[in-house]
């Protein structure tokens, strides 16, 4: 007999409880949209790349590979960062390799003992011209473009996505 | 017959929520609503906020021109602030209205200390963009503090983290604004939540019917087989129902169902204005400290403009007690009123309490009053004044407009150890030559006496390191007129070596 009445009287007390409810939404929802909106992470155009000196001609090396540092700058939100990267120079300077290790991104050793690159984190292997011989690694060390103008070695710099066979430059 | 009490319970609510008195306690609800909004959008600021004098103006515009929302919600922010003390007060009248000193003198405790953490936030967030406003805030709060009595001195020291305002000052007013201000807020907040949560349950509670026959057959009454039949069953029943009922029937009492209801519309309207407000009108964002220019006029936010016109009237020692310690102590009076033994003003009026909190309110909102609408008349006024603010708003209209650009920060840790070596004088230099070149040899004036700077002097002729030994041994013979007198026996060789080479390296 009154169990019609009470299901009734709960559903209308359950519709009130939506005016209170949607309004608690409606002030959540929005600064929720906002806070997406303005957390979301922002990943600058790509800009076209600098050319970056390296070394003059009459420095290049001339029998193992040489290793240099760089300075880029990276443009994140409100800052522009000048970072450090470190790249190796080929012998004859025909070709740069960047010396982050394909694997997880540590950064190579030459060996000279056994004439070949080496990465400390996790024991990859690479040729003196940057093939992979073994290791974790998936591919070989990634070649950056380089030039010579005006008696200088340039280079421009690039990153790769880890743990890749193929080479995917990162944006 | 449950039916019939679904009606009773809308007609109560209809009837409760067009009574226009009911509405004036949705005070509560509103400061909730404006606090969460104060914590959701200054979380999301300090996802790029960087509290240090050389980031903090870049990481704030680039919130308010760069990113996405950025503007809205540093907008929501500012003008929340400012909503915030003024529910909070209104919150305070209704709880002094119905006596709440007296009645419920947790709520009462609550509602005060709210308010005065609320202006501390206020207070300290001010200095937080470091444009020229919060530049000169910083300024008054130091001034401010420093002139109270006695502890004048230290407390401007503690403030500041130094003797100067500098970037641990705004270190110091970061962590006070976004952690402990916060924090104080949220005890204050969550134990005044977890008070009425058990005393509204009970009120509400309807006694079932099923309920009552349990315990009367657990305290042994009624056997389990009496309880079956029915006819006992509708007594139960209707003395239930009647009970609940004369609860209900309370006018005083509405049901904390359009409670919540009544708070969360009061709410849902303030946050859609303050919404629509912030939308419209961006937060201000003046020059920054090192752009500034004399002829800037800083204006406080709407919630301090009652201290900044007080202080054009007090001479200046006097601004610390108008603004520090008369506010102080009315909040002091205010918290502990519901405990003060007012029994020796019983003999003036029956309610010392209510007169004593009449006085302090009523003053203030007055003076506050008075205070603001002259700050804002006299700007109107003046149209020297007015033509300035306009410059100045127009200015950060071009500025809010143009795209941001990226500033450099400086690379790795290496690189100032670097400049830190080579830029560290000799011992000697610092003993004999730093009172007259400087610290970094950069010169000084003393009057008419001119100490010509040292940095790029090995780049003129006749000053490399052996001219330089030559000539602190004897200066006559280099052209160079006193005050510079000879270091021949002042100085080892080994020291003017020393010097010499620094000087020559000096960039």
């Amino acid at each position: 007999m009154s169990a019609e009445p009470q299901s009734s009287a709960r559903s209308r007390r359950s519709f009130l409880l939506l005016f209170p409810v949607s309004i608690i939404a409606g002030v959540f929802s929005s600064l929720g949209v906002a806070a997406v909106r303005f957390l979301r992470p922002r990943i600058a155009q790509a800009s076209p790349n600098k050319w970056l000196d390296v070394a003059p001609v009459n420095e290049l090396p001339r029998t193992i590979p040489l290793l240099q540092k760089i300075r880029a700058d990276h443009v994140n939100g409100w800052a522009i960062s000048q970072e450090e990267h470190q790249i190796y120079i080929l012998p004859g300077g025909n070709q740069v390799l960047s010396a982050v290790c394909p694997h997880e991104g540590c950064e190579v050793n030459w060996e000279k003992e056994t004439n070949r690159f080496s990465c400390p984190c996790h024991e990859s292997y690479f040729a003196a011209d940057g093939s992979r011989i073994s290791g974790p690694a998936r591919r070989g060390l990634d070649p950056l473009p380089s030039r010579i103008q005006a008696g200088q070695l340039q280079v421009q710099y690039q990153s790769f996505e880890n743990n890749a066979a193929e080479r995917v430059r990162r944006t | 017959m449950n039916a019939s009490g679904g009606e009773n319970q809308r007609d109560g609510i209809t009837a409760d929520l067009t009574r226009p008195q009911a509405w004036l306690s949705t005070t509560a609800g509103i400061v909730l609503m404006l606090l969460v909004v104060q914590f959701a959008t200054g979380l999301l600021l300090a996802f790029y906020y960087v509290p240090s004098v050389d980031h903090a103006y870049t990481t704030v515009a680039y919130m308010e021109r760069a990113s996405s929302s950025g503007s809205w919600i540093r907008s929501l922010h500012h003008f929340g602030s400012q909503l915030l003390p003024l529910f909070l007060f209104l919150h305070v009248i209704r709880l002094f209205s119905c006596e709440a000193y007296k009645h419920w003198k947790k709520s009462w405790l609550a509602a005060i200390l709210l308010l005065a953490l609320v202006m501390a936030a206020g207070g300290t967030g001010y200095s937080l963009p470091w444009d020229a406003r919060a530049f000169f805030s910083t300024r008054v709060a130091e001034g401010l503090v420093g002139g109270l009595p006695l502890l004048g001195r230290l407390s401007r020291l503690w403030l500041l983290g130094g003797d100067d305002i500098s970037t641990v000052t705004l270190s110091r007013f970061f962590a006070l604004h976004v952690l402990v201000t916060p924090f104080l807020i949220l005890l204050v907040v969550g134990w005044r939540l977890a008070k009425i949560g058990p005393i509204q349950r009970a009120g509400n509670t309807h006694v079932a019917t099923n309920d009552l026959i349990q315990q009367l057959i657990d305290v042994g009454q009624i056997s389990e087989d009496e309880a079956k039949s029915p006819m006992f069953r509708s007594v139960i029943d209707r003395a239930s129902r009647q009970a609940n009922n004369q609860k209900d029937e309370g006018p005083e009492q509405p049901s904390r169902y359009s409670v919540v209801l009544r708070n969360c519309i009061a709410a849902g309207i303030v946050f859609i204005v303050l919404g629509i407000w912030a939308a419209r009108f961006p937060a201000p964002l003046g020059p920054s400290v090192s752009e500034v220019t004399a002829d800037y006029l800083p204006r406080p936010g709407a919630q301090f403009l009652w201290l900044y016109q007080s202080l054009k009237y007090v001479p200046g020692g006097l601004g610390s007690i108008v603004g520090v310690i008369i506010p102080g102590l009315a909040i002091l009076i205010l918290l502990t009123l519901p405990w003060l033994n007012l029994s020796s003003l019983k003999k003036y009026t029956k309610e010392p309490q209510r007169l004593i909190a009449g006085v302090i309110l009523a003053g203030f909102l007055l003076w506050v009053l008075a205070m603001t609408t002259t700050s804002y008349l006299s700007d109107r006024r003046d149209p020297r004044i007015r033509a300035q603010l306009a410059k100045q708003s127009a200015q950060e209209e071009t500025v809010r407009t143009s795209p941001f650009r990226p500033v450099s920060i400086k690379a790795g840790a290496d690189s100032t150890a670097q400049s830190r070596t080579d830029n560290a004088p000799p011992t000697a230099y610092l003993r004999l030559c730093v009172s007259c070149h400087g610290p970094h040899g950069e010169g000084a004036t003393q009057g008419t006496l001119r100490f010509p700077p040292l940095i790029g002097v090995s780049n003129k002729p006749g000053r490399t390191v052996s001219d330089i030994i030559a000539l602190l041994n004897d200066p006559k013979s280099y052209g160079i007129e006193p005050p510079m007198r000879s270091f021949a026996t002042k100085l080892s060789e080994d020291e003017k070596s020393q010097i010499a080479e620094w000087i020559v390296r000096l960039k």
